[in-house]
């Protein structure tokens, strides 16, 4: 069979993020016989990795990526089922801003962000309580958990869920996130989050780093 | 001859037809499709009204906004405690009282300028530093206290401050309990409810979340202070690009429609109450998502919004002399300068922000220091020129003749006082400079501060003592209902 399918169309559709146009070269790739995880490794994320690479040179700005986000994310929906449990390493995330917090564009943000670098997102919304997490871990089982609090009222709810992860006894399942413009490293270690992202760009990095190296420890042990 | 009519020059960024396409925007956005009311009190007032209420929404007529603005008060004044008339203020058109901002987490540590929480002892430094300053006309704490009582910073912060400054404060609090008891400290501190009513001594700043959202307690605030009339700010922070459209205009009309939710709940409580729109208007910095408090568009912004608040016969509460930068720099002094002469020239009533640093997340007293000199500046440009027979001294001049100077002249003793004496730009000569020490601006505010946080006592000695008991009264009442576990206001 020739290959007439070239994957820089799904790469350019991805930097200049033309969701509709991802989505149906994605299924064009599939049904001419490309393999998911193809579609994946040499389009959607060369595409992703080279917005990453324009937005630290300035050459991007954040409404583009976030549609860069948006058009491999539309991608990634129409392989993600068809994906090789090991190929589709990054997984899930459930995220959203806690009880009595209605802000809801930074925590949208690293959603887009996350859905950029391959995640299937689940967003809980605004003003969730405790349980709507639990629940969500219990019955999405992401790897990652993202809250979000962007009052100092509320701040502290984010260490509530974290205590109540370890009462279900799920802490362990999953690695938690957290972001909001009032918090810090030091609160983030207080309240026994994984890793704090301080920004958008930041979270991805982090979760990848994070990754990494505990990988890297387990490889070890 | 009168020749001062107009003689306070302001720069106008919108015509009268932008003015009222941008307030017809308002009304569209606000009759169709209206903003999210968590509050059922407030769904339920407005339903009464001939809002279309539907679930949270709450979609207000026409009608309703134009009553709203026909009752709220143009001119309102906000007295000291101490009945020092010197400090009181009038709002009203052409005065700009410029004051700090509420609610950082962190704050520069006076002694090591190292970023830290910001701490109870922190908002009396503030309060005493801003007494002393000539140019700051009302005051905010710059920070959100960690160490008291959690839920009750709002009050730990303004029983600190009131009885530290005379300078009116501007206060926030978590919900309406804080409101209550901030309240009553104002009534204690003015020796009760008529006095209070008759001069009333602070301001409460409440905040509605963009794009469109009165939050449970940002409504419910509104109308405790409604109620009781005490004069409120109720603004958004509305992120261009972000929350908001990324252009001008499209942010303006957001960003109305944002307060006027507060507006129309205030004045159909109580018309007549006092009511301050407008907040931060600045634009998302797309490489660093961060919400700039540096940019030149949070000026122009603000400017048209306090164009637009005053079309609507509003006070506006504007912002200046806050910075993107992490220290004091010349970065945060440009930016200061910048944002602070543009407020002044537009004629904005408040302008709050005045040192905040690193985008809103750090309170710097220091910044406040030098943003006093600024403004100080910028107000000899706001007085203009003041034409009169008197000051063309024509006679003094033709009496001089040519050559000569005006040195040992009546005139020149009787007006030379009205330049602006700066207390710390630096104009000395090369040997003077050299001479001592070689020194710097930072230099120079540093050691004003820390001159006033030393020397400059404030208002406390002074604070009666029955009402200095009626605050811990208030401060212990407020622990023990929080020891207790008492609910505290539920959203709904």
């Amino acid at each position: 069979m020739t290959m007439t399918f070239d994957m820089k169309e799904i790469v350019n559709g991805v930097i200049k993020g033309k969701i509709d146009e991802v989505k149906a070269l994605a299924e064009q790739a599939l049904s001419e016989g490309i393999s998911p995880e193809e579609i994946s490794s040499q389009g959607l994320v060369v595409g992703m990795d080279a917005v990453g690479e324009r937005w630290k040179n300035d050459e991007m700005f954040m409404p583009e990526v976030l549609r860069s986000a948006k058009a491999m994310s539309s991608g990634m929906d129409v392989i993600r089922d068809q994906l090789a449990e090991k190929d589709n390493q990054v997984g899930t995330m459930v995220i959203g801003t806690v009880e009595g917090d209605l802000h809801d564009i930074g925590k949208d943000l690293a959603a887009m962000m996350f859905e950029g670098a391959g995640y299937k997102v689940v967003n809980l919304g605004v003003d969730q309580p405790s349980e709507v997490f639990i629940e969500a871990v219990k019955e999405h089982r992401p790897q990652l958990l993202g809250i979000s609090a962007l009052l100092t009222t509320t701040m502290p709810r984010m260490g509530d869920i974290i205590n109540e992860l370890k009462e279900a006894g799920i802490r362990e399942q999953v690695t938690v996130i957290i972001g909001g413009a009032p918090v810090t490293d030091d609160f983030s270690e207080s309240i026994g989050a994984d890793i704090y992202a301080p920004n958008a760009r930041s979270g991805v990095e982090r979760a990848r780093e994070f990754f990494k190296k505990k990988s890297a420890e387990s490889g070890s042990n | 001859m009168n020749l001062t009519e107009n003689r306070t020059p302001h720069f106008e960024v919108l015509s009268d037809d932008q003015k009222e396409t941008i307030y017809n925007g308002m009304i569209k956005t606000l009759n169709t499709t209206g903003a999210n009311v968590h509050h059922e009190g407030a769904r339920e007032l407005l339903y009464s009204h001939g809002c279309d209420v539907d679930g949270i929404r709450v979609r207000i007529p026409p009608q309703l906004v134009l009553r709203a603005l026909a009752s709220a008060p143009p001119v309102t004044e906000i007295f000291c405690w101490d009945g020092d008339l010197r400090k009181k203020i009038l709002v009203e058109r052409g005065r700009s009282y410029f004051g700090p901002g509420p609610t950082p987490p962190n704050f520069i540590d006076p002694d090591t300028l190292e970023r830290r929480p910001y701490l109870r002892k922190d908002a009396t430094t503030v309060a005493r530093v801003c007494d002393a300053l000539p140019n700051i006309g009302f005051v905010q704490s710059l920070g959100s206290i960690n160490d008291v009582t959690g839920p009750l910073a709002d009050i730990y912060e303004f029983a600190d401050m009131i009885r530290n400054t005379t300078t009116p404060v501007m206060s926030w609090s978590f919900a309406r309990e804080g409101c209550r008891d901030q309240h009553r400290m104002a009534i204690a501190m003015a020796g009760g409810e008529e006095n209070f009513k008759r001069r009333p001594n602070y301001i409460f700043y409440g905040e509605p979340i963009s794009p469109l959202v009165s939050d449970f307690h940002a409504i419910d605030k509104c109308m405790y202070c409604a109620e009781h009339r005490v004069p409120q700010v109720y603004s958004p922070c509305s992120i261009g690009g972000g929350t908001v459209p990324a252009t001008h205009a499209g942010q303006l009309v957001v960003a109305l429609s944002e307060s006027m939710v507060g507006v129309v709940v205030a004045q159909l409580l109580n018309p007549g109450t006092s009511i301050i729109i407008g907040g931060v208007q600045s634009i998302l910095d797309m490489r660093h998502s961060i919400y700039s408090y540096g940019a030149p568009e949070l000026s122009i912004l603000s400017a048209a919004m306090t164009e637009m608040a005053h079309y609507c016969g509003l006070p506006m509460y504007s912002t200046s002399g806050c910075t993107d930068t992490k220290k004091m720099d010349v970065q945060s002094a440009m930016e200061a300068a910048f944002s602070i002469n543009a407020a002044m020239m537009s004629g904005a009533d408040f302008v709050h922000d005045n040192g905040y640093t690193e985008s809103g997340i750090t309170g710097d007293v220091f910044q406040t220091v030098m943003d006093d000199e600024l403004i100080g500046m910028a107000r000899i440009i706001e007085n203009g020129v003041e034409v009169t027979e008197e000051t063309m001294a024509v006679d003094v001049i033709c009496n001089g003749g040519p050559g000569g100077h005006y040195l040992h002249e009546d005139h020149t003793m009787k007006w030379f006082k009205t330049d602006w004496t700066p207390t710390l730009m630096e104009r000395g000569s090369y040997e003077d400079w050299v001479a001592e020490g070689k020194t710097s601006m930072k230099d120079w505010i540093l050691a004003k501060t820390r001159d006033l946080i030393a020397n400059h006592e404030g208002p406390r000695e002074k604070v009666p003592e029955e009402a200095d008991e009626a605050l811990e009264e208030i401060l212990k009442e407020a622990e023990a209902r929080v020891a207790q576990g008492a609910p505290e206001t539920k959203a709904g």
